[in-house]
């Protein structure tokens, strides 16, 4: 069985008399350890369901399944709980938290899920070692450059040790060079940890060099899935 | 998440904006600090205040009088007439009675003569007082320093008031003054006068007389007393009996022509049991056709005062919680539209609603506890200063230093807890209002 099942999904907008179709009928299926890129224009619907997939947003018809169950249907714990576990998200402004170091956002995830409190140090130290920010540990976001503040990010979407990562545009705000060691990373992270990626990205290049699957979206509606059983 | 994650999780917010957070528990500390005080006010002088009153006479004291007079319109001393209210007699078999009464204590005759006194060259025109043996062990008696009280009911000796020495403005060590002699001079007929009346010389048929006792003890009393113990000095039954005096109750009769009417003595002294015994007491010797007056009666009017003052603490003190109750409110709604993409994140990492709220609880929890402590401190040292000034206004009336405000431990947990507690109410609505923000909408970019 597939890790994530969409079927059917659909998702409007009403904008007075107007229903406008952010997402129409959308299926797929994702395996576990697959990289996952979704491509498309501006206002395609990307990430509306991007975060569908993430638990943020469950009003829409149709359903989103992990492992057999319905985010869409789910309470607000389990939908906690998944996000919690389940998924990482990271995001292209990187969402840190300003008044927080670097550590300290890494180890937020980790009061959250009652990780125990001797180890959430180490833990946090370890992840921001495999990022290669070991020595900017006590900056806080706004002492760090994009690429580093997204390297932050990943570490503490990763810090629960989360089955998949959704990336919404993650080197959006990255110059090329930038953009192309995060990538790395989530490519590394998906090979060696065989932790399954979801990316958004508008570098279509990028999406089809990198992604086992490309889903072209257009209006809401997936025009194309490519496979690129070689990755 | 554990307390402590919470808890530093709160701090951290509350850090963040450490001026709007130090008003706001300042609030707090205004409503608690009013508050505690005005309970440790109120604490203060039902134990205290009243503990003093108990040892003191005016709670079972009672002053018995066989004629009508208006004792409550003390200013115009008003005798009313005898047809209005009917005398009875105050005799031996009439004390014996009142002393059968299982609530009375004791009883006795107040007899009471004119005198002046001379001590260290100092002299005074004040009372003497016969007090009988079994005084001994009532107040103001319990508080004779130095010295004894006498053990015969003919002891030559008196037992001084610290009132009559502080009036002689005797400065004289207390110590050595006992055994000391004191001059008791009074005023009696003297027969060789009357012939000078007839003879129109106009002088008074009197002498003087003098007699000589000791000091035994000086009783360390306060104008805060009933009646007899005020002042003057204080003898046994019949070595007073031996002092020669007019007495001026029988020239009274005599010129009334009515002779006993009003029995062997003007007013008679009891103490009660316990002061609840006061009232049952007194209505029972009014019934009984005396005229009865205690200063336990007045103790309602200071009370009311005290609880006035209370009533008035304890509105401003819960005004002041109102408005630190806004307070909290306000800052914590604030804080949710300062912190909403924030706490967006933190529900996109996996934070659950109960979670978040639990962080604006402590947030709450930690303000109430600041302001709490900091109102109680502020509490406690103005109601020592208050109780300071109290007593330095009433002093006199007390024996000692009253703790006017009892600011018990108890108190001091309790508000700040209460204080913690009523914070904690206090964000409900906005850790509520927090938990319920949408994620996506918090991290939508404007
Ligand atoms: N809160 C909203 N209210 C109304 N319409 C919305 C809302 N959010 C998104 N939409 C609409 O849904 C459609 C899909 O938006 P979405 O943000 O998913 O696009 P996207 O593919 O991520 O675009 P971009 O590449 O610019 O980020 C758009 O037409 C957008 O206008
Ligand atoms: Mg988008």
């Amino acid at each position: 069985m597939a890790l994530i099942q969409v079927e059917k999904l659909s998702k409007t907008y009403k904008k007075g008399d107007n229903k406008i179709y952010a997402l129409r009928n959308i299926n797929f299926d994702i395996q576990e350890g697959e990289y996952v890129s979704i491509v498309g224009k501006s206002g395609s619907g990307k990430s509306t369901l991007l975060n569908l997939l993430g638990g943020m947003d469950t009003s829409a018809e149709g359903g989103v399944y992990y492992n057999g169950k319905n985010l869409l249907t789910m309470n607000e714990k389990d939908l906690s709980y998944h996000r919690k576990f389940t998924v990482g998200m990271i995001f292209q402004s990187f969402n840190l938290i300003p008044s927080r170091t670097a550590i300290d956002n890494v180890k937020l995830p980790l009061i959250f899920s009652n990780y125990p409190v001797m180890l959430r140090e180490t833990r946090a130290c370890e992840l921001l070692y495999n990022m290669g920010l070991y020595n900017r540990a006590l900056h806080y976001p706004s002492e760090l450059s994009g690429g580093e503040a997204q390297r932050v990010a990943i570490a503490r979407a990763l810090a629960n040790k989360p089955k998949v990562i959704l990336a919404d545009e993650p080197t959006g705000n990255l110059d090329t060079a930038t953009s192309a060691e995060i990538i790395g990373l989530l490519k590394m992270f998906n090979e060696k940890h065989n932790i399954t990626i979801i990316m958004v990205t508008h570098d279509k290049e990028t999406a089809y060099k990198v992604s086992h699957k490309t889903i072209l979206l257009s209006d809401g509606e997936i025009i194309k899935i490519t496979s690129n059983q070689n990755k | 998440m554990k307390i402590s994650d919470i808890i530093l999780l709160a701090s951290d917010n509350l850090k963040r904006n450490i001026f709007r957070t130090a008003l706001t528990a300042f609030g707090v500390a205004v409503g608690i600090g009013s508050l505690s005080s005005m309970i440790s006010l109120g604490k203060g002088v039902s134990t205290n205040i009243s503990k003093q009153m108990e040892s003191n006479d005016i709670f079972t004291g009672l002053t018995m009088s066989s004629r009508s007079m208006d004792f409550d319109g003390y200013s115009n001393k008003t005798i009313l007439s005898d047809d209005k209210k009917q005398t009875v007699p105050l005799s031996d078999s009439t004390i014996k009675e009142i002393l059968s009464w299982e609530e009375v204590a004791t009883a006795f005759p107040e007899q009471i003569k004119p005198a002046t006194i001379n001590l260290e060259g100092k002299s005074v025109v004040t009372n003497i007082k016969a007090i009988p043996l079994e005084m001994n062990g009532f107040y103001p008696f319990t508080k004779i320093n130095p010295g004894s009280f006498y053990t015969s009911e003919s002891e030559p000796c008196v037992i001084m008031s610290k009132i009559v020495l502080d009036k002689m403005g005797i400065t004289t060590p207390y110590d050595s003054l006992i055994g000391k002699n004191i001059e008791i001079i009074t005023r009696v007929f003297d027969l060789d006068k009357i012939d000078l009346i007839t003879s129109k010389k106009k002088q008074l048929p009197v002498k003087n007389d003098t007699t000589i006792l000791k000091i035994k003890g000086i009783v360390q009393t306060t104008s805060f007393s009933a009646g007899i113990f005020n002042d003057g000095i204080f003898l046994p039954p019949m070595t007073c009996s031996f002092i020669p005096s007019i007495d001026l109750r029988n020239v009274y009769d005599i010129i009334n022509g009515e002779q006993g009417k009003y029995g062997k003595y003007n007013t008679v002294h009891i103490r009660v049991k316990e002061y609840a015994m006061l009232k049952p007491v007194k209505l029972r010797l009014e019934e009984k056709g005396f005229s009865v007056f205690s200063i336990g009666d007045k103790l309602e009017d200071f009370e009311k005062i005290f609880f006035m003052l209370d009533t008035v603490m304890a509105v401003i003190g819960s005004i002041a919680l109102i408005i630190s109750i806004f307070g909290i409110v306000n800052t914590l709604i604030m804080a949710i539209y300062e912190r909403r993409k924030e706490i967006g994140i933190m529900k996109s990492l996996g934070a659950t609603a109960g979670q978040i709220k639990m962080i604006f609880y402590f947030e709450a929890a930690i303000i109430g506890f600041g302001g709490g402590v900091f109102g109680v401190l502020c509490g406690k040292l103005i109601s020592q200063a208050s109780g300071k000034i109290a007593n330095s206004q009433l002093g006199n009336f007390f024996d000692s230093n009253i703790e006017y405000f009892s600011f018990s431990w108890e108190i001091v947990f309790f508000s700040i807890l209460f204080s913690v507690l009523v914070s904690v109410i206090a964000s409900i609505y906005p850790a509520n209002k927090a938990s319920k923000i949408d994620p996506l909408n918090a991290l939508r970019r404007e």
